[in-house]
């Protein structure tokens, strides 16, 4: 019996852990790297050790990793010491909200396993898992997995997915906030169910930051309670110290433009990443990453190399050199954007800068919690405002994160268009029952109030096309044997759900790349379209060339000079959360009674001086409005400060409120502080805002009578809607994106959802896909619950009304915003009739 | 020739509408590949063609390719109903001139007595294709492209479906019920004709030369 050293020091070390507790033998790990165990770690165990599921919160602070892995390990461990024959298979199942993720994880899950479990692997499995090692993962799991949500729906698509998932024992969800308030994490939840499905005890653990609503959070990770299981939210115990702290600029301009970048900043910013070793700069746009990584360039060359970029357009193999280079310390700074929220902690990381509002007190405390890991280091983030009005929401985020007044996540409520793949998907992984599965994705708590008739509805759509009294000879997508089970009988069908399982739509993007080869990363098709040849444009941090485009690429090569076109990637702006805007308001009310607390509203007096003399200032108890006319028209100005989805909802609603008495149509301008109505025209034939704000009904416009159907009303919810469709449709597998590789295939099944959503409109208007629509416009875009508690705390604000002689500091944004709404309540036909005269009367003039 | 609101144009003269892009049985097509699109588009294409018929003296129907969509296109309620429309026009003549995607669903059945033939079919002074750049004789009215416009004032935008008319040729807009639209920007000397509702307009800024015969 030859036997080599390795194998008989683990015999040794086997016999070791055997005769130990489970408990014993971590706590003897610990002992020997000189750690400590936290008492929240001891919780989980316990917690685990019991089998019971949770959620482990914390602001910021590591050892949330080891408190669930040690967890899974320590369960493991007393199971085979129980069973004679080793279990085989998968384990314990990681699942993380992005794959770049994917492989740091698996190194902090090796390293205990040497000394606590030699005779386990980590695989991984994501979107980048190569064809072979997925080949080899089809025969037998490994006994960890690592996954991302769309891996693991695709791992359930199989039709031996039961087989797979027997041995499971224990699942873990990281960066669960990150999830749950989007339809990968109501994904997730399906998967979830369909696991505790098939095993009731499975042990279920999320991990997550601090959140306003934590129980909600636990529960749409645990799934409706059914009283099989405890369950157990452990807090994080370390309250670190978080510093937050403003860069203050030199002169406060008293009219901030709500376009600019704040480049002002520039050496400030160049400033403070000098005295430290590594900073990271966070944005809050990828366009803005790229502007400020190229005028920090542009002001120190000798950084080049040592500053770096880090968006999630740019190819992931140049993020993650960048993200090695963070690991290691050679790099001084890195602009971002929330690419670097998630993942591990850069321990050299000393500072982190946030450029602009981060417009929310929980982003702000996880940006805050990327710095100071090293031992004996705070967290510290500075905010450096971009504009004089974010001094404002600077001064607020400190109180608001002083008090620790920490934004909840809603979760999505039964969208249908994820339900319906998924149907699709489990028809593919072995089959189901109408009842069995209505019982089990009721479990999901995103689906617990799911109704039969919404049910019925969604099987139907998959099995026959549509209503079920309607009958489509030729539709097939997955049928009903003689058994009542429903599968998919087409393979071409299965290949394209599989190819189309998840959640995420992007924008139609186009690859770019150097004509030498080398991927850069993507950009919008949009943008690229209104490129010529030779056309100058910055990205990737490089002033590129553009040659020309191919086959959904755009080909470029190195441009000299300094200056291009910079894309812009749609995705919405995060609007102001409701407790920052509190926050505001609460210092604004200080200001008007000339009370300036702390430097940030030291510096901003001025500007808030000037707007109380030309008029007012909004607070609480007072609701500004202003009217002021130029040669556009006339405009209104009022200032809820309620956020940028609050207030677009606002405004269609009080155009369409003010236009019920006359047919017009209205620019809509907004901000996070408010909103301007441009009606055109001159003071005679405008719309005359005053008369309208002093008639006897004015209170009214504040109603929250008919208030959502006055919102539908609105001719924006409809394009709104069409606009949300977009996704719905992709889900729910309406439009098929393509096989990789060969994005024009299939161009007899091209339809864009705005055609959908027309033909749908037209014949069969009860579609719940254009409800669900409806309700994401109206809880989501235009957060119908906050828009409400707005009109009802606006019904006790004080209305006061001046007419300024010009814009004023709080007016001024709104007016030079470029990117206005339309809101018209004209007839098609009138409305395009006005434009032509329009037109007409500007081409005479020239 | 006049353009209607309808999205089709008609040729007083020859007592002949001319229809672009109506791609019968698309949503058939779809629902074979277990995409559900709702009933009614057929329907609706064909009481489009019922309306026009009813309010011009129709002769003759010219479609300008795309007739039908795909092969899968041939469903027996998309050629039912197509069947029963045309007993009820039996004595219009009614001409494909073949597209793209009639060379792949194939001419329609036969006993829709439909008179299919390659492009250019020579009427007049025009010509008539499916695709725009069709080498022709006359002035060549085509369609394939499915255009759209954006109009664009100072304060408002709308996208809406166009009829674009150059020097050698013009494009109607794709009149079937399921057919999408492909913004399209005008060339200098190209005319545009935006339809809204139950009026036709032209867009003011384009209005170079187009050949004096013409008569639009």
């Amino acid at each position: 019996m030859a036997m080599t050293k390795k194998a008989a020091a683990n015999e040794i070390e086997q016999e070791l852990v055997s005769a130990q507790t489970p408990r014993q033998t971590v706590d003897a790990w610990f002992a020997e790297r000189k750690w400590t165990v936290f008492a929240f770690q001891k919780e989980v165990w316990r917690a685990a050790m019991k089998g019971e599921s949770g959620l482990l919160h914390a602001t910021t602070g590591s050892g949330k990793t080891y408190a669930v892995w040690l967890a899974a390990l320590q369960r493991a461990m007393l199971q085979d010491k129980k069973s004679k024959r080793k279990k085989s298979g998968l384990r314990v199942l990681w699942i993380t909200p992005m794959r770049a993720l994917a492989a740091d994880t698996t190194r902090a899950l090796e390293e205990p396993l040497p000394a606590l479990m030699p005779s386990w692997s980590v695989g991984t499995r994501t979107g980048d898992t190569t064809s072979s090692e997925r080949a080899r993962q089809t025969k037998s799991l490994p006994p960890v997995l690592v996954t991302t949500p769309e891996s693991l729906t695709l791992l359930l698509s199989k039709a031996d997915a039961i087989d797979q998932f027997t041995s499971l024992d224990m699942l873990i969800v990281d960066e669960w906030h990150e999830l749950m308030g989007s339809k990968r994490g109501v994904q997730t939840q399906l998967a979830l169910a369909r696991l505790r499905r098939w095993n009731p005890q499975l042990v279920v653990w999320g991990l997550s930051a601090t959140l306003g609503n934590l129980q909600q959070a636990q529960d749409a990770l645990l799934g409706v309670d059914d009283g099989i299981q405890k369950r157990t939210l452990v807090e994080g115990a370390i309250k670190k110290n978080i510093l937050v702290d403003t860069l203050i600029p030199d002169n406060p301009s008293r009219f901030p433009w709500g376009g600019h970048l704040g480049i002002q900043m520039l050496q400030p910013v160049i400033a403070e990443i000098e005295q430290h070793a590594t900073t990271l700069v966070f944005t809050n746009t990828r366009s803005q990453a790229e502007i400020w990584y190229q005028n920090m360039l542009n002001a120190r060359p000798d950084w080049a190399g040592v500053i770096a970029l880090h968006h999630g357009s740019l190819d992931k193999d140049v993020r993650a050199w960048v993200e090695q280079g963070l690991k290691s310390g050679q790099l001084k700074a890195v602009i971002c954007t929330s690419s670097l929220d998630l993942g591990v902690d850069f321990l050299p990381v000393e500072r982190v800068l946030q450029i602009g509002s981060a417009k929310g007190v929980a982003r702000l405390l996880q940006r805050a919690g990327r710095s100071g890991h090293a031992p004996g280091r705070v967290s510290r983030v500075t905010m450096v405002p971009t504009n004089s009005l974010e001094l404002l929401e600077a001064a607020a985020a400190k109180h608001a994160i002083a008090k620790r007044q920490v934004e909840s996540r809603a979760v999505p409520n039964k969208p249908l268009d994820v339900l319906v793949q998924h149907l699709v998907t489990i028809a593919l992984g072995g089959g189901f029952t109408s009842d069995d599965l209505y019982d089990e994705v009721r479990t999901a708590y995103a689906y617990r109030d799911l109704s039969r008739e919404e049910w019925q509805w969604s099987l139907d759509f998959v099995a026959r096309g549509g209503q079920s009294l309607t009958v489509y000879p030729e539709y097939r997508r997955v049928l009903p044997d003689e058994h009542g089970v429903y599968r998919v009988p087409d393979a071409a069908i299965a290949r394209r759900h599989r190819m189309s399982i998840g959640t995420i739509v992007s924008d139609s993007s186009v690859q770019v790349k150097y004509m030498s080869g080398g991927l850069i990363g993507s950009v919008e098709e949009s943008f690229i379209s209104r490129m010529s040849k030779g056309d100058h444009f910055l990205f990737g941090g490089r002033i590129l060339e553009f040659v020309r485009f191919h086959e959904m690429t755009a080909y470029v090569k190195r441009a000299t000079g300094n200056r291009g076109a910079v894309p812009r990637w749609n995705g919405g702006k995060m609007p102001l959360s409701s407790e920052l805007a509190h926050a505001v308001l609460d210092r604004l009310h200080e200001a008007a009674q000339h009370r300036y607390d702390g430097p940030e509203m030291q510096a901003i007096a001025p500007l808030l001086d000037l707007q109380q003399r030309w008029s007012g200032l909004p607070t609480g108890k007072c609701l500004l409005v202003e009217l002021t006319s130029s040669r556009e028209g006339q405009h209104l100005f009022m200032y809820p400060f309620a956020g940028r989805s609050v207030h677009i909802g606002l405004a269609s609603l009080l155009a369409y409120r003010f236009g019920k008495h006359q047919a017009a149509t209205f620019s809509i301008s907004i901000n996070d502080y408010g909103f301007e109505l441009l009606s055109p025209g001159s003071a005679t034939t405008a719309i005359d805002w005053k008369k309208l704000l002093k008639a006897p009904d004015a209170s009214g416009l504040f109603s929250i009578e008919n208030l959502l159907e006055d919102v539908l009303a609105s001719l924006n919810a409809a394009e709104l809607a069409q606009r949300r469709f977009r996704e719905i449709a992709r889900i729910a597998g309406l439009i098929f994106q393509g096989y990789p590789g060969q994005p024009k295939s299939n161009r007899q099944l091209q339809a864009s959802s705005s055609l959908f959503f027309e033909v749908f409109r037209k014949h069969d208007a009860g579609n719940l896909l254009l409800t669900q629509a409806q309700r994401e416009v109206l809880e989501q875009e235009l957060e119908l619950t906050r828009l409400r508690d707005t009109l009802l705390e606006l019904q006790q604000r004080e209305l006061k009304l001046h007419e300024t002689k010009r814009a004023t500091p709080f007016a001024f944004p709104l007016m030079v915003e470029r990117f206005r709404e339309k809101l018209s309540t004209e007839k098609l036909s009138d409305r395009v009739a006005r434009m032509v005269r329009e037109l007409e009367e500007a081409a005479s003039k020239k | 020739m006049q353009l209607l609101p309808q999205l089709a144009a008609y040729w007083p003269a020859q007592r002949t509408l001319i229809v672009a892009d109506i791609h019968f049985g698309k949503a058939a097509a779809f629902r074979a590949q277990g995409i559900p699109v709702p009933h009614g588009t057929t329907t609706q294409n064909l009481a489009a063609l019922d309306d026009l018929i009813g309010t011009h003296d129709v002769q003759c129907i010219i479609f300008l390719g795309d007739f039908l969509h795909a092969r899968a296109s041939h469903a027996s309620a998309t050629l039912d109903a197509l069947r029963r429309w045309r007993a009820r026009h039996a004595s219009r003549l009614l001409v494909l001139v073949r597209g793209n995607h009639d060379a792949h669903a194939g001419d329609p059945p036969e006993d829709l007595n439909i008179t299919a033939v390659d492009e250019p079919y020579e009427l007049g002074e025009f010509s008539f294709c499916h695709h725009p750049h069709a080498h022709a004789q006359g002035y060549v009215v085509a369609g394939h492209l499915h255009p759209v416009y954006r109009l664009t004032t100072a304060g408002d935008s709308v996208r809406l479906p166009c009829f674009v008319f150059g020097a050698l040729g013009g494009v109607l807009p794709s009149f079937g019920a399921f057919t999408g639209g492909f913004a399209i920007t005008p060339q200098q000397s190209e005319r545009i004709f935006v339809a809204a509702e139950d009026s036709v307009f032209e867009v003011p800024g384009n209005t170079a030369a187009i050949d004096s015969d013409i008569h639009l």
